[in-house]
């Protein structure tokens, strides 16, 4: 009985029911998503790691990369070093600094005395002015008693992803190469891949793998079968090292198979007695805090979607990489390293079918311990839904509200609302009437907030083609040049839209609702979609967009206007993708134009559409925002 | 001669104390493992290592019906090419030389083993893929795999429920296909798989109990896998260090007292209410009873169940013994007749048995023993020349 009185009373108070009641809603989703995100790291909501597929039998193998292996690797390393000697004195281009044809002879020969077939591929790649260009060598073990229809891939970059020179990495992998020809229990081919960088090499190769390539790439001449997995080495200093960096993210946030991080963590600990780190955590306490710090490290990475290593172009092809990194001072050598990725080959060996078993989509808190989409997926997924539910709320309010004052200055709400309430109270009584009344049922007019919405996330499209295209030198001033637009443009919109364009009759305030309702029900649309492909960047672009749903045109004395509109304006400005982006520059000290660089890379070589979401999706919903604020001081 | 009949009269009485007692004509294996893919290698393994001791203790070939879903030996994962180990020590290559697979790869299925079990196999299906075992057969079906409550997993695509296994051993007890068997299964939840077994003569033994896993004995840290399960291997200890031959008096009961749930690490089950006189009879049963290949005499009519038959044909034998023994009485009497005036004892035949003048051995010749000796000698003076010019002869050429 109380919760059918209570609903009446709802029904009977319109004002609560579609304008505080869709606030407080809405508010709440916020409220709880971030409280949710925050609740994570704790024991009862995330969960140790365990391998799923049975095939993978990690560390059940003994290494045997050892001894005389070293003597082999010192003796690649001494050739490679004189090549690097030669090439600091006399070439044209310095080998630490960039790889030369003479290091791709030199791996390609060492690579055929090994027994390998080897095949070399060109690439050329353009973005944002800048040319990138090299040539992948590469080297192929058949599987002597193998069917040649699945084939794992171990990367060495000469330059690391950070742009070191990944000397001891390419050497091992050399080592490696001569000596898994040697062993005959190998069920799928190995790959042995040496791309100049770690940013376009690879990206191009396995393009190139799969008959995806531009034309200013070139196809490979020697191939294999499905590529199961892949692992990059790195090793781009000289002392022994302490743990094993284990990097995962891939491009657009996609993750490899929660089984290939967990059986590198298990043979590095179980069997190699190496620590693994993740997220760049060297020192994890395994506390709250440590928790919720590497959970938001990943989730940056994830939401800005960009590739972290040479491991990252394989995932959109749906093959699980990931990067092995050895870190600190200690006293594991390359060796160590080496059979570690040894047994690692042992295990991915084993497996019968792709890595399905264990989870894509998941949040590491540590190397032990995660989240799975289950548990996370709710947090993003209520920030999008606060977005749905106020546009829904908006909707209906248009249909109820056909008076001229939909919201009321807080002085004379008092009486108003009470003699509207009774009259939408006599409205329900009368049943039969109902819809003729007309007082209470509004018809909608659609079409200028539908031409606006859709037009301006149209819009959206000239900053992608901009940011995309132009050459890097003007990234920086572009982006301010696009504060000042972001600041000009809704104030010219809202000026037009008060004024009636010109053509037509002024626009009416049911219509100032019918566009946020849109703008608000396109954005909670995209980011529930994309919460489920890209948890991080949904969860990323909710929160900025927050504000937005609670924001709407200020009525009432001027005197009043204008400050508050004057200030939301400001600081919803602090808030436009090319603010935050140079609030983020600021903060991070990493300079706008090789942000926009690296982004239009991403664009252009990469495949990574973080661009679309931010220009398409956040940057139209934020320019409504603007325009239903500058609307209040026409 | 009465000696004899009495001996004989002697042996009836124990044949016929001895027909309640177990008695087979042949025994049967049928060995099977459910599971492929290399991480399964001790599956395999496990069926192996029976398979060789069930041949070790006499069971041919012909008579073994073996089941491999995957060839291991024959994995590219496999470090040590054509071998297949159940041991980290290699000392035994279970696949070895002399191995025969009946159903390999995908023709183990459940319908297969069903089919196989119940003999509902097709005309043209050869012998070496039949179970060919009659009423007077000891059966043992060893059976390893992943499975849970009452189900046993075959090959990834289907399993067999403990119903439908119970009704194969039902349908086999129906056809007269199995004198006593002697089930034994190695999985998680091993035991509930003999739950529902009905048909009498069965003697059942599984490896762990409800929500209980069954577990690897140990890992080849060469060959990269798990080698054996923990129940097989402690039964193949058994069977190997103390059931040594095929004449072996350890009985089902010693097996099954050797397990150690501190070293199987779960607890095994064994099965005896289907067994004629439970658990006190099975116990007496022999290991090599199902593991050994016993071959005892057929005697006319053996085929017919009827629990009679062999109880007339003794009853036969005694009738005939009768007979001999009128008939040994009329011939003495005809003797005693003829020799002596007054017929005397039947007693007397003995007497006049003795009476009957033996044979003594004739006496060698001693003539001319030095004209033997004297050919001897030159014989072996004969053979010593030719030696010395053979050597000769040979050293100059």
């Amino acid at each position: 009985m109380a919760l059918k009185s209570a609903i009446r009373n709802l029904r009977e108070n319109p004002q609560l029911l579609f304008v505080r009641l869709p606030n407080i809603l809405s508010f709440l989703c916020v409220v709880v998503g971030v409280v949710w995100l925050l609740l994570l790291p704790l024991n009862d909501y995330s969960r140790q790691t365990y391998i799923s597929e049975n095939a993978l039998l990690p560390g059940q193998v003994h290494a045997y990369f050892t001894g005389s292996e070293q003597n082999i690797f010192r003796g690649y390393k001494k050739e490679l070093q004189a090549l690097i000697q030669e090439g600091r004195e006399n070439g044209p281009q310095n080998p630490e600094v960039e790889s030369t044809p003479a290091i791709t002879n030199k791996i390609y020969s060492i690579l055929q005395a090994a027994g390998l077939k080897v095949a070399t591929q060109k690439y050329e790649y353009t973005s944002a002015g800048i040319g990138y260009q090299g040539e992948n060598v590469y080297g192929i073990i058949h599987a002597p008693r193998g069917d040649a229809t699945e084939a794992i891939v171990l990367v060495a970059a000469w330059k690391t992803a950070d742009d070191e020179l990944n000397l001891n990495g390419v050497t091992l992998a050399l080592t490696l190469a001569r000596y898994f020809k040697r062993w005959s229990l190998w069920s799928k081919d190995i790959i042995f891949v040496f791309p100049p960088d770690s940013k376009t090499g690879t990206q191009a190769w396995i393009d190139a793998y799969h008959d995806l390539h531009p034309a200013s790439v070139q196809p490979l001449p020697l191939k294999s079968g499905a590529l199961q997995g892949a692992l990059v080495i790195e090793y781009p200093f000289e002392n022994h090292f302490h743990t094993l960096h284990i990097v995962y993210d891939g491009v657009n946030g996609q993750l490899p198979n929660l089984d290939l991080f967990n059986t590198a963590v298990a043979i590095a600990g179980g069997q190699m007695g190496i620590g693994a780190n993740l997220q760049e955590m060297w020192q994890h306490d395994d506390s709250y805090r440590d928790r919720l710090k590497t959970i938001l490290r990943g989730m940056t990475k994830q939401g800005l979607g960009y590739a972290t290593g040479a491991h990252s172009s394989f995932m959109p092809y749906h093959i699980d990489a990931i990067t092995l990194q050895p870190k600190g001072e200690g006293w594991e050598d390359e060796m160590a390293l080496g059979r570690t990725i040894e047994s690692l080959c042992r295990s991915l060996n084993n497996l019968l079918e792709h890595l399905h078993q264990s989870f894509f989509f998941y949040l590491l808190m540590q190397s032990n311990r995660f989240v799975s989409i289950g548990t996370y997926l709710p947090s993003a997924m209520l920030i999008a839904g606060n977005f749905t539910i106020m546009a829904i709320a908006l909707w209906m309010r248009t249909g109820y509200y056909s008076d001229s004052k939909p919201s009321v200055p807080a002085g004379s709400e008092g009486p108003k609302s009470k003699s509207e309430k009774q009259s939408d109270s006599v409205v329900q009584k009368d049943v039969a009437e109902t819809k003729t009344v007309g007082s209470a049922v509004a018809e909608r007019v659609l079409a200028l907030p539908l031409s606006l919405v859709s037009g301006l996330h149209l819009l959206g499209l000239v900053p992608l083609w901009t940011f995309n295209t132009i050459f890097h030198q003007y990234f920086t001033a572009a982006t301010y040049i696009f504060v000042v637009v972001d600041i000009v443009l809704p104030l010219i919109l809202a000026a037009l839209l008060s004024n009636g364009l010109g053509i037509a009759r002024p626009i009416v305030p049911q219509q100032y609702l019918l566009i946020k309702s849109f703008a608000l029900l396109l954005l909670g649309l995209s980011l529930s979609t994309l919460a489920t492909l890209n948890f991080s960047l949904s969860f990323m672009i909710g929160l900025l967009c927050a504000p937005l749903s609670f924001i709407t045109r200020i009525q009432g004395p001027a005197a009043v206007r204008y400050p508050i509109s004057i200030l939301g304006l400001a600081l919803l400005n602090l808030l436009s993708p090319p603010a935050v982006l140079i609030g983020i520059c600021w903060y991070t000290g990493v300079p706008i134009e090789t942000v926009l660089t690296q982004a239009a890379f991403g664009w252009d070589v990469w495949g990574m559409w973080t661009q679309v979401v931010v220009w398409c999706v956040w940057w139209p919903a934020w320019l409504i925002g603007c325009v239903l604020l500058g609307s209040s001081m026409f | 001669m009465a000696l004899l009949l009495r001996l004989l009269q002697a042996l009836a009485l124990l044949l016929f104390v001895g027909a309640a007692t177990a008695e087979h004509t042949s025994n049967w294996a049928v060995l099977v493992s459910t599971s492929r893919f290399w991480f399964n290698y001790r599956h395999l393994a496990n069926v192996l290592s029976l398979y060789r001791t069930v041949k070790r203790l006499g069971i041919p070939d012909s008579q073994i019906i073996l089941m491999l879903p995957d060839d291991m030996a024959c994995n590219p994962r496999n470090a040590f090419p054509g071998t297949v180990y159940s041991n980290a020590d290699r000392a035994v290559d279970l696949y070895g030389d002399n191995i025969e697979v009946d159903y390999r790869g995908y023709e183990v299925t459940v319908e297969n083993f069903i089919r196989l079990l119940t003999d509902r196999l097709d005309e043209d299906v050869p012998r070496s893929k039949r179970l060919g075992s009659d009423a007077g057969s000891n059966v043992l079906v060893y059976m390893t795999g992943h499975g849970g409550d009452q189900f046993l997993k075959f090959q990834d695509a289907e399993e067999i429920g403990a119903w439908d296994l119970a009704d194969a051993f039902g349908q086999m007890w129906e056809k007269k296909r199995y004198h006593e068997l002697l089930f034994m299964i190695d999985t998680c939840q091993a035991n509930t798989m003999y739950t529902h077994f009905y048909s009498p003569n069965i003697v059942a033994t599984g490896s762990s109990e409800l929500d209980q896993s069954s577990y690897s004995h140990h890992a080849d840290n060469d060959v990269g896998v798990a080698v054996i399960d923990r129940w097989t291997y402690y039964v193949l200890e058994f069977l190997e260090t103390q059931v040594t031959s095929a004449n072996s008096k350890l009985t089902l009961g010693d097996l099954f007292d050797s397990y150690d749930m501190s070293k199987i690490h779960s607890q095994p089950g064994v099965r005896w209410d289907l067994f004629p006189g439970g658990e006190q009879e099975g116990r007496l049963r022999t290991v090599v009873d199902f593991f050994g290949n016993v071959q005892n005499v057929e005697i006319e009519n053996a085929n017919s169940t009827d629990p009679g038959s062999l109880k007339e044909d003794l009853a036969e034998i005694a009738r005939l013994v009768e007979k001999w023994r009128k008939r040994d009485e009329e011939y003495s009497a005809i003797i005693g007749n003829s020799s002596q005036s007054q017929g005397e004892d039947t007693h007397s035949s003995t007497v006049q048995l003795k009476s009957k003048k033996p044979v003594g051995p004739t006496k060698m010749a001693e003539d001319s023993s030095w004209g033997k000796r004297l050919v001897g000698l030159s014989v072996v003076g004969a053979c010593t020349a030719v030696w010395v010019a053979g050597s000769i002869l040979g050293q100059s050429a």
